[in-house]
């Protein structure tokens, strides 16, 4: 965190604390599976797409997850931290390589749906230290992703537009790729 | 918000707990205490648990003199929370099933939020980055502290966004969010200008800090104070 100018470390911090705040005011319990990954996605591409550092979303992935797990969010305990760094590592590896990510829908989607799908290890990590069967802790984990995957799409997407905005306001610099 | 005005922002944090609402609970503690407050709320959605960890936030409230205005700004949130969820649950599981979960869910999520923000309100930056300095880089520390700390002035900016476009005629009113053709309306009049915003904040905090001689020497980021 030390490269990274003062004002991008706040930048990201304000992210994490909004992904907090807003994915703890949405513990509805409506039994709508994977909704938070909307949420999740959206934040941690904002985060990458304003912040010119290769590690920005995951950052502020670790960050939102350490305070998740600070605060006994979720019933996974320290499993809970993967639900926020997978998918932040993923933005990060999309981000350098997909040219133009954040410019472009298609791979915007395309990574939000990759993001999403990493919620299949958070699930399968959870199951496997309960104790599950290993057939049922594909299954299980297979539900929950495809679930977060199709939310991870539409949080996705919501990146461009924004990105789109920002830079025209002059707020964010045109960058190709989003690095 | 303007430099000058932020500058104001800063300097009034610390003068805060010289004035009225100084608090008597040191910051070490107190984040302990709301943090196992807010998890016994999240994970415990007993009614008597409920109850008792109301009482302890009333208590709480008590011990830092939290400010009238926050307990109504509080009061607020709760019943438009609870008119959400309700109408929500109802929709989902009727209205027999769905109004003990809508109320339940509803106090245990306003009782997780709550101790935070008390002690937040009530506790000085320096002592709270002093706090957090100590288990943390102090770099990270300081980001954490201004984060946590100037959330709630983000979020009065954003509410303020909300009732300026509302007023402009933009359909982002809860009545209009039932219409998905309205949902891109909150991305352009409402989203887009907060993120404005929290990039603006974290710029003014960043040169305000860097004016303190922030990050001038390695080790030190904040006055040791007494």
């Amino acid at each position: 965190m030390n490269r990274v100018p003062l004002k991008d470390s706040l930048f990201m911090g304000f992210c994490a604390v909004f992904l907090l705040v807003t994915k703890g005011a949405m513990r509805w319990h409506l039994g709508i599976s994977g909704h938070a990954m909307f949420l999740t996605v959206f934040f941690l591409m904002l985060a990458r797409g304003c912040v010119a550092s290769r590690l920005a979303a995951t950052v502020t992935g670790l960050l939102a997850g350490a305070g998740a797990v600070a605060l006994g969010m979720g019933h996974g305990g320290p499993v809970l931290l993967l639900n926020f760094l997978l998918p932040g590592a993923t933005i990060d590896a999309g981000a350098r390589i997909a040219p133009g990510l954040f410019t472009s829908y298609a791979r915007c989607a395309l990574v939000g749906a990759t993001a999403g799908a990493t919620k299949f290890a958070a699930s399968a990590a959870m199951d496997l230290m309960v104790g599950m069967d290993r057939a049922i802790i594909v299954q299980h984990a297979l539900l929950e992703s495809v679930a977060a995957l199709l939310f991870g799409i539409a949080g996705g997407l919501c990146v461009p537009p924004v990105l789109r905005r920002l830079e025209a306001h002059g707020v964010i610099q045109a960058r190709a790729g989003g690095a | 918000m303007s430099l000058p005005s932020l500058d104001r922002e800063w300097l009034g944090a610390d003068r805060c707990a010289d004035g009225q609402r100084a608090a008597t609970v040191s910051a070490g503690p107190a984040l302990s205490a709301s943090l196992l407050l807010s998890v016994l709320a999240i994970t415990l959605g007993d009614p008597r648990v409920l109850f008792a960890l109301s009482a302890a936030n009333v208590a709480l409230a008590a011990c830092f003199r939290t400010d009238l205005r926050l307990v109504k700004h509080a009061a607020r949130v709760l019943a438009w929370q609870t008119a959400v969820l309700g109408a929500l649950y109802w929709l989902r599981f009727g209205l027999a099933e769905g109004t003990w979960p809508a109320l339940r869910t509803s106090w245990q999520l306003f009782l997780a939020f709550t101790p935070g923000m008390i002690v937040m309100h009530g506790t000085r930056r320096a002592d709270l980055e002093r706090t957090l300095a100590r288990a943390l880089p102090h770099r990270a520390a300081f980001v954490l502290t201004v984060c946590l700390k100037f959330v709630p002035m983000l979020l009065a900016e954003i509410r303020t966004i909300y009732e300026a476009q509302v007023l402009r005629g933009a359909r982002i009113l809860p009545r209009d969010l039932a219409r998905p053709r309205n949902w891109p309306d909150v991305i352009h009049c409402l989203v887009v200008p907060a993120v404005v915003r929290g990039l603006a904040l974290a710029e003014h905090i960043s040169l305000a800090a860097r004016a303190r001689d922030f990050g001038l020497h390695p080790r030190r980021t904040c006055w040791p104070g007494s």
